[in-house]
């Protein structure tokens, strides 16, 4: 199953991914931590979107998309504009390049993100192999 | 600018040197300015350990501001380890206060009578007797001479045992754990009977236009504060990048040999904020602060390590104690010697200890098993002592391995210990390592960060596949000469600042209108220039290798069985400079182009 990014469809196929790929079970064995990713307008997006996802030791525990961050105090909040994260989505944006680049900010803690790079990497490219069209 | 203090230690003649002002717009300060103000004195001749030998201390037009990470100074002149060029930069507070006192630079030449200290209170310099701070370790000598002097707040830069008996690695040492470690300046300074400068200013530092300098340094000071790499750097230390830099196998292990090192984890940055970090260190005005602070079990605060020295004395020594490595690096720097030729030289005792070309016989008994902390140690106390084996390993990997018939195990490029960002995982450092202007050295560009994806084509300098070969050669020179730019400001590296943002901080410190081009011409300018000294002290294409061992695959971890296609990426960089490619010397028209002309009558006749 493929589906639109962003979209809530998108996030449950996005889960159900995570939930089903052997690869990234055993990348993400270790992985405790939830995470919000926060798009920020730009392109055709006009308003802020909140897509959280709890992850804990390769599956994926929980989606939600969120009104904004009120609710939830997630370990990782991953902000980028709609048009950066789209470029991830689609394999132009290398995500360490992006995060290296001021194109993809990261808050939270950096001894846990650096310890789970290949976690992070196997992460992107989920989401990449779910996605088949940007908005 | 401010001028330079120029000081012979024979005669103790003192006079100011004023900086021409096109040399500031075509060079813009620090390393760059440097080689155009040595260059007439940087001879093939020319003895580094002589009294005619310089050694000059300069900062750059932003040191000392409140700019972004500009608290650094640079030390340069002809180093008694490679032959070539020497420079080395330093943070701390010490470049910041020397501009204070109303000068931008010190100019050193001649050689004491007996061991001194220079004092420089504001414009007022005194030599004092150094007799009893001689042999005494950096820390040690700047407590002895910061009590001497008595003034609140002064900054000593120091060398220790190591530079005062010659060590080919010995650098100088300031505010408890900077260095300017690279290529043996401080053995020159040792050779002087220099011990070490002190400075205390109270003067402002000029700004041309400081209504609109303060809210362009304001804003790069807010922006490079929220950046992900300076939260990286604050939180973890650079040796943040240890647990990626093993998973991409750029961290050599075993003398570069092995791509895998079971238990590298034990000595990340992570694995040091979890365990014995017990605060952070920053230089002048800096918002990033990665310096470490630990506190292992004696109770005692120190200097933690950063991933040059946790490399130099972990993975590529095969030991995994962060404890054992924080105090390996705190004895290289109270004897001041740099981290990384220290380590990247024992690494090869080590080497050849287990391939059999030295034996117990050259260690005195010593038997160098990887992963022993004890041997290390004793390697360490007898190179800065200059005593057995160490009389050797003092002279670094190039002069130890040609002693022992095994010139070509050593892992150095033209007499200068490799960094450990290995070409075989980002074949960028390949051009990096062979092509500096100061040997096998990381801070002349460091494609790295870009080779992991830290590219910026508002720069020109784009992001190709880390194993990517000719095609990168042109963006490897563009990113060298940006680096030059951040060498000649002195700017820290890790400041990741926009080129707006730059041009905005010097146009508005120097009263200039540079524009990016420009500074990337400067940067190329200084390139070229260092080179040109390069191959006037007799470096040519011959010098522009790898050492065997980076051209031989990892069998195992993130790069295995890669290595990079060197020659092809040569030729392709040689073109993108403008070289001649039968000689590596920078052309007529190039120099021409630079503004350099005057220098091919020297590197064409």
């Amino acid at each position: 199953m493929a589906a639109i990014f962003p979209s809530p469809e998108w996030l449950q196929i996005l889960s159900d991914k995570l939930n089903s790929d052997e690869r990234y079970a055993q990348i993400a064995k270790n992985w405790e931590s939830d995470m919000c990713v926060v798009i920020t307008p730009s392109g055709p997006l006009t308003k802020q979107q909140f897509y959280y996802l709890d992850l804990w030791h390769g599956k994926c525990r929980k989606t939600e998309i969120l009104n904004d961050l009120s609710s939830v105090q997630p370990k990782f909040v991953l902000t980028a504009t709609y048009d950066n994260i789209s470029r991830i989505m689609k394999g132009e944006l290398d995500p360490m390049q992006a995060m290296l680049t001021r194109k993809l900010q990261v808050h939270g803690s950096m001894a846990y993100m650096m310890r789970n790079v290949p976690t992070v990497l196997d992460f992107v490219r989920c989401a990449r192999e779910v996605t088949t069209e940007i908005l | 600018m401010q001028p330079i203090l120029k000081i012979n230690l024979n005669s103790r003649e003192i006079s100011e040197y004023i900086i021409p002002t096109e040399w500031e717009r075509d060079f813009l300060g620090g390393a760059s300015l440097a080689a155009r103000l040595l260059y007439p004195f940087l001879t093939a001749d020319l003895d580094p350990f002589s009294p005619e030998s310089p050694l000059l201390f300069l900062n750059g037009p932003l040191s000392g501001t409140a700019g972004p990470a500009v608290g650094r100074f640079v030390v340069c002149g002809k180093s008694p380890a490679t032959g070539l060029w020497a420079e080395s930069n330093c943070g701390g507070f010490w470049g910041p206060e020397l501009r204070f006192c109303g000068y931008d630079g010190i100019w050193i030449t001649g050689k004491a009578d007996s061991p001194v200290y220079l004092w420089l209170n504001d414009n007022h310099l005194e030599f004092y007797d150094a007799t009893t701070v001689w042999g005494k370790d950096t820390y040690e000598s700047q407590e002895i001479i910061k009590s001497e002097i008595g003034v609140h707040g002064a900054h000593v830069l120091t060398i220790g045992p190591a530079g005062e008996k010659g060590v080919l690695f010995a650098g100088l040492f300031c505010d408890h754990g900077r260095t300017a470690g690279r290529t043996g300046l401080g053995a020159v300074a040792g050779s002087k009977n220099l011990k070490a400068i002190a400075v205390k200013g109270t003067k402002k530092i000029p700004l041309a236009q400081p209504e609109l300098f303060a809210p362009i340094r304001s804003a790069a000071n807010h922006a490079l504060k929220e950046e992900n790499l300076s939260h990286l750097f604050h939180d973890l230390g650079t040796a943040s990048v240890v647990d990626y830099a093993d998973y991409l196998g750029s961290m050599p292990k075993k003398y570069f040999h092995n791509g895998v090192f079971e238990t590298v984890e034990k000595v990340s940055g992570s694995t040091m904020a979890e365990t014995i970090l017990a605060g952070t260190s920053a230089c002048h005005a800096c918002v990033i602060a990665c310096g470490r602070v630990v506190r292992l079990e004696d109770g005692a605060k120190r200097k933690g390590p950063e991933y040059e020295t946790i490399v130099s004395f972990g993975p590529d020594l095969l030991i995994d104690d962060l404890a054992a490595i924080t105090r390996l690096g705190e004895l290289c720097d109270r004897y001041g010697m740099d981290t990384m030729s220290a380590g990247g030289t024992l690494g090869l005792a080590f080497h050849l200890f287990e391939k059999g070309i030295i034996t117990t016989k050259d260690t005195g008994g010593l038997v160098l098993r990887w992963g022993e902390v004890k041997a290390v140690e004793q390697l360490l106390h007898l190179t800065a002592r200059r005593e057995g084996i160490g009389g050797y390993l003092a002279l670094g990997s190039r002069r130890f391995g040609q002693h022992f018939g095994a010139e070509e195990e050593a892992v150095q490029v033209n007499g200068l210990e490799v960094a450990y960002h290995d070409p075989r995982a980002f074949s960028g450092m390949a051009l990096v390592y062979a092509t500096s202007p100061r040997g096998a050295c990381h801070n002349q560009s460091q494609y790295f960060l870009v080779d992991m994806g830290q590219a910026d084509s508002n720069i020109g300098v784009e992001f190709y596949d880390r194993h990517a070969g000719a095609e990168k050669a042109a963006n490897v020179a563009r990113h060298q000469d940006w680096q030059t730019v951040f060498n000649a400001l002195v700017m820290c590296i890790f400041a990741n600042v926009p080129v707006e943002t730059v041009a905005g901080l010097i146009n508005t410190v120097c009263g200039l209108e540079l524009g990016m081009e420009d500074l990337f011409l400067a940067g190329e300018r200084a390139w070229n220039l260092k080179r040109a000294i390069n191959n006037r002290l007799g470096l040519s294409r011959e010098n522009d290798k790898l050492p065997k061992a980076l051209l031989e695959p990892y069998p195992d971890g993130g790069s295995a069985g890669y290595v990079p296609p060197f020659i092809e990426m040569l030729e392709a960089y040689y073109t993108a400079r403008g070289w001649d490619p039968e000689t590596g010397k920078p052309t007529p028209q190039k120099l021409a182009e630079l503004n350099l002309e005057w220098v091919a009558q020297d590197i064409w006749k």
